[in-house]
């Protein structure tokens, strides 16, 4: 057993955030119309449940957090020290792909989101990490688009 | 009689060249997502069913079920020569599997996995062609009661019994629960909890649930927190082929673990950890060299790995015969049926047998497919493993957000998707499983469904569910489930507290 003095504000933020979405969730019970008189059971009683469910589990987790932690949490020395630049850039190319793959194409997009990937994870080889990025994307686009019907934009690259 | 004639009805539709075909794409991409890690079944599944929408339904069933169990024969693949375990569900076999290939077995190891795979594949599809009829028997009086107490007897099994803490487990189901109910009431067309946005009118995708939460929070947890950790792969050296004594030491095990896993896996009790767990325990108990365990015991690969797979095969027989899934990989599948506007369920075998069956005996073919896949050619296999991680994990992005944006072509759902990949990231930081999440957001809607069935046949009575013999037992069940437990840990902590436990035990 590993008990921990501090509070974990991490563990403490995340159930205060269940508690408030709880909160969030019975509150806006309260817009829905409680539909026509059929059925003995509105739209409502069940997103009620779910409210009072959520409210009570943050509550009981944030009594955990203050008191000694959560429980049977295994201890994990990756946690000591995040990376939060791989992180950042991971995050990055998600959102820039999110941004650009409407104008600039699916193939082009995701040989961005792909080559930042690569570098989140340490990756120093950008030629590399280009090349297979663009085969992939072209193959995944052709197979998804052509093969399976699904509609992608080609964007740019699109007159080629 | 009546059952050989409809599995044999089965076997014919499983037979023709498409379904074989896809069968064997199924398994193939199983096996492939099995073997990288990163990479699961049910994330799999979920990049699948945008594209598929346009398939014959059969053909896309036996595809899914194919990747399902498939995905089982590869990780066996991964534990043993990598050690991290690509599902929970062979953490067991990379414990001796992974002993064994450091002290140069890991061809036997791959094998007992392989053969034992096989062997509780086929005969749990056997369990599951003779039992499937008996429940659809039972399962047909099913009214909304019953079916709503069983679905609460999965929400807390698949919540509570899996993860370390209840509430953490709980909470996750809430959570799923809660994004199941983004979007409009089907009973009355009122949009709850939209926001005001209208992409949120159709609710969350889950496909992009499901894709944030494995791929997008995985993969950004891992850049994060792991990647400065080095994986070990371990060569294979000499024969992949069993000795005699390897074969004498194997089938039992592989045997045992069958029993073990098909009604483990089909209880809503279900999952794979479980039968898994208690069948490595049970092999080290019985074992003629119980001195090997821990140091790479072929028993502690041949038993877990039949178990894992025969439970694959049970938590298909409770979705097909009540419709009730019991990991985060079968609630996709569920999601699957939904999408061609089926329901799986004893009805299902009245009005789509030949569906059904098809499926049943395309199980039989992909077992002997993944025989052939993993024995004679998992050096293909292995190759896959020495894939640099860069490259790995944005081959997976690129894949999570073409599922995404696949969908409608909405930067919407990108978005979502990275939303959603961040409350992954948090839930994977803190412990926190993501199985009940998904199991939440797909069943919660049925639920719903079937309780405000159930109040209005009852005309509101809330007594419904225990006046009924069958809902009353299976909520008592589920009861019990949660309270036992409790009481059990407190009696232990304070028998720990009464008697200090010697350090070193």
């Amino acid at each position: 057993m590993t008990s921990r003095s501090r509070i974990n504000p991490g563990e403490l933020m995340v159930s205060i955030a269940l508690a408030t979405l709880g909160i969030f969730v019975i509150a806006g019970t309260q817009d829905i119309s409680a539909g026509g008189g059929y059925s003995q059971v509105g739209p409502r009683a069940f997103p009620y449940l779910i409210g009072a469910g959520l409210l009570i589990l943050g509550g009981v987790l944030c009594w955990q957090a203050v008191s000694g932690g959560w429980r049977n949490v295994p201890m994990d020395e990756n946690h000591e020290e995040p990376d939060w630049v791989a992180f950042a850039i991971l995050s990055t190319g998600v959102v820039l792909h999110m941004a650009s793959i409407a104008w600039a194409g699916f193939v082009l997009a995701s040989t961005f989101l792909f080559t930042l990937v690569a570098r989140g994870f340490g990756s120093r080889r950008l030629f590399r990490d280009i090349v297979v990025g663009l085969v992939l994307s072209t193959i995944a686009f052709f197979v998804f688009t052509r093969g399976l019907g699904l509609n992608l934009p080609s964007g740019l690259l699109g007159g080629l | 009689m009546e059952t050989f004639n409809a599995l044999m009805s089965g076997f014919s539709v499983a037979m023709t060249m498409q379904n074989l075909m896809l069968g064997f794409i199924g398994v193939t991409l199983g096996t492939l997502v099995g073997v990288l890690p990163g990479v699961g079944p049910a994330l799999t599944v979920a990049l699948l069913l945008p594209a598929t929408t346009g398939f014959d339904p059969t053909g896309a069933l036996i595809m899914f079920a194919g990747i399902y169990y498939g995905a089982m024969y590869g990780g066996s693949t991964t534990s043993i020569l990598l050690n991290t375990p690509g599902e929970s569900a062979t953490i067991m076999t990379a414990l001796e599997g992974n002993m064994m290939a450091k002290r140069g077995r890991a061809g036997p190891a791959l094998s007992t996995s392989a053969i034992g795979s096989f062997v509780a594949g086929t005969i749990s599809v056997v369990m599951l062609t003779v039992v499937a009829p008996l429940v659809v028997d039972v399962a047909i009086k099913f009214g909304p009661a019953e079916y709503f107490a069983v679905m609460i007897l999965a929400f807390v099994t698949v919540s509570t019994l899996l993860g370390a803490s209840m509430a953490r487990g709980l909470a996750s189901l809430f959570f799923g629960l809660w994004i199941g109910l983004i979007g409009i009431d089907g009973q009355t067309g009122q949009p709850r909890f939209t926001m005001g946005i209208p992409e949120l009118l159709d609710g969350i995708d889950v496909v992009v649930a499901a894709v944030g939460l494995f791929a997008v929070g995985e993969t950004l947890y891992l850049a994060t927190y792991l990647n400065k950790t080095v994986d070990k792969l371990e060569q294979v050296k000499g024969s992949i082929w069993m000795s005699k004594s390897d074969w004498a030491r194997s089938w039992k095990p592989w045997l045992r673990g069958t029993f073990l896993g098909f009604p483990i896996g089909a209880m809503p009790a279900g999952g794979s950890e479980i039968p898994t767990f208690l069948s490595y325990s049970v092999e080290k108990k019985l074992s003629k060299h119980p001195e090997e365990f821990g140091k790479g015991a072929i028993e502690g690969v041949a038993g877990p790995e039949a178990a894992n797979n025969a439970s694959s095969t049970g938590t298909l027989a409770m979705l097909l015969t009540i419709g009730l899934p019991t990991s985060a990989t079968a609630a996709i599948v569920l999601a699957a049926f939904q999408q061609y506007g089926l329901q799986p369920g004893p009805l299902l075998f009245e009005t789509q047998p030949l569906l059904v069956w098809g499926l049943i005996a395309s199980m039989y073919i992909g077992n002997v497919l993944l025989l052939i896949l993993n024995l004679p050619l998992v050096g293909l296999w292995i190759r896959l493993l020495s894939i640099p991680r860069p490259l790995l994990y944005g081959g997976i992005l690129i894949f999570a957000t073409l599922g995404a944006y696949g969908l409608r072509n909405s930067w919407f759902d990108l978005l979502l998707l990275y939303i959603i990949g961040l409350i992954g990231f948090l839930m994977r930081r803190y412990d926190i499983p993501v199985a009940p999440t998904i199991v939440g957001m797909i069943l919660g809607p049925v639920a719903e469904q079937q309780l405000r069935r159930a109040l209005s046949i009852s005309q509101g009575d809330m007594t419904i569910f225990i006046t009924k013999p069958i809902s009353a037992s299976i909520l008592a069940l589920t009861a019990a489930l949660v309270i036992v437990p409790i009481i059990v840990k407190r009696r232990q902590a304070k028998r720990a507290e009464a008697v200090p436990e010697p350090a070193a035990s």
